[in-house]
C-alpha cells in the first residue's frame, strides 16, 4: 500500500485488511490520487482515477435526475472480479474509494467494512489542519506530485 | 410480500429467535429478511454469509457432501444457518430457544430456497 498524504494510511490499511479487496485507490473527487494498493503502474493509477471520478459525477447526476440526490455507490460485477465506487463525506470534502475483489471476500463484505472506512477516514480528516487547501491551485502539478509520492518518481 | 415470507415467518414463531434473514452466499447481500429493531442485518448478512460459504467449502474439502448446516454457539446466543440454490437461511437466537426445533424448521424452510 502506498499513500500520497499520511493521515489516509490508517483508514485504507484497516479496509484492506478486513475487506480483503485486491486493489483499491483512494481519491477525492476530482480524481487527485491519495492512496492505493494493488496497482503496479502510475498511468494505471491515474486512469482509474480519472475513470472513477467520473463514473461518480455520473452517477451523481443520475441519482439526482432520478431521485433528487446523488447515488453514492456504484457496483460493478463481473464474471471473476467485481468492482465497488464509494463516497466517503470528509471534512476535507468527498473521497472516493474504488475497491475491485474477486471471490476471496463480497459485496456484503466491502459494503460493511467500507461503512466503518467511512467513519474512520472522516475521523483522520477532522485531525488534519481544516485551512490547508482541498484543492491546491496547481492542479496536475498536484496530481503528479502525489502520483510520485506513491511510486517514487520526481 | 416475498416468496420467502412464509419460511421467514416460521422461524420467527420459534421462540427465542430475534432474526432471520434469507442471503445471497456469494454477494452477502440481504435478499428478505425479519429483524428485531436496532439489529444490524447487512451486518449479519455479510459476515455469516462469507461463513457459510466457507464453511461448505470446507465440508466439501473434506468430502462431506455440499450441503451443511451450520450453527454458532457463543455466551448469549447462537446462529444457525442452512444454504440451498446460492441462498443462505440464517436464524439468530437466543440460548433459550430449543435448538431442536430451530433446526427443523431452518431444514424445512431450506426447501423453499431454491
Amino acid at each position: 500500500m502506498q499513500t500520497a498524504e499520511a493521515w489516509v494510511a490508517t483508514p485504507l490499511r484497516q479496509f484492506l485488511d478486513d475487506a480483503r479487496v485486491r486493489v483499491a485507490v483512494l481519491m477525492n473527487a476530482s480524481g487527485q490520487v491519495l492512496g492505493q494498493a494493488g496497482f503496479a503502474r502510475s498511468t494505471d493509477v491515474m486512469s482509474a482515477c480519472a475513470l472513477a471520478a467520473a463514473i461518480n459525477a455520473t452517477a451523481g447526476e443520475l441519482g439526482r435526475q432520478l431521485e433528487g440526490k446523488p447515488f453514492e455507490g456504484v457496483h460493478v460485477a463481473g464474471r471473476d472480479q467485481q468492482a465497488h465506487l464509494g463516497v466517503a463525506p470528509t471534512p476535507r470534502g468527498p473521497l472516493l474509494l474504488l475497491s475491485v475483489f474477486d471471490e476471496h471476500t463480497s459485496l456484503g463484505l466491502v459494503q460493511v467494512f467500507f461503512e466503518e472506512f467511512r467513519a474512520r477516514i472522516a475521523k483522520a480528516a477532522l485531525a488534519i489542519d481544516a485551512s490547508a487547501p482541498q484543492l491546491a491551485a496547481d492542479f496536475e502539478s498536484d496530481l503528479n506530485r502525489n502520483l510520485a509520492a506513491l511510486f517514487g518518481r520526481t | 410480500m416475498s416468496a420467502f415470507q412464509p419460511a421467514l415467518s416460521a422461524v420467527m414463531r420459534l421462540r427465542g429467535v430475534t432474526a432471520c434473514l434469507v442471503v445471497d452466499e456469494h454477494d452477502g447481500v440481504i435478499v428478505d429478511s425479519t429483524l428485531q429493531f436496532g439489529m444490524r442485518g447487512n451486518v449479519l448478512a455479510a459476515l455469516l454469509a462469507s461463513l457459510f460459504r466457507k464453511a461448505r467449502q470446507s465440508v466439501a474439502a473434506a468430502g462431506f457432501g455440499d450441503s451443511a448446516f451450520l450453527t454458532l454457539e457463543a455466551e448469549r446466543g447462537r446462529v444457525c444457518a442452512v444454504g440451498q440454490g446460492g441462498l443462505v437461511l440464517i436464524a439468530v437466537a437466543d440460548p433459550r430457544t430449543n435448538l431442536g426445533l430451530l433446526r427443523v424448521e431452518l431444514n424445512k424452510a431450506r426447501a423453499g430456497l431454491g
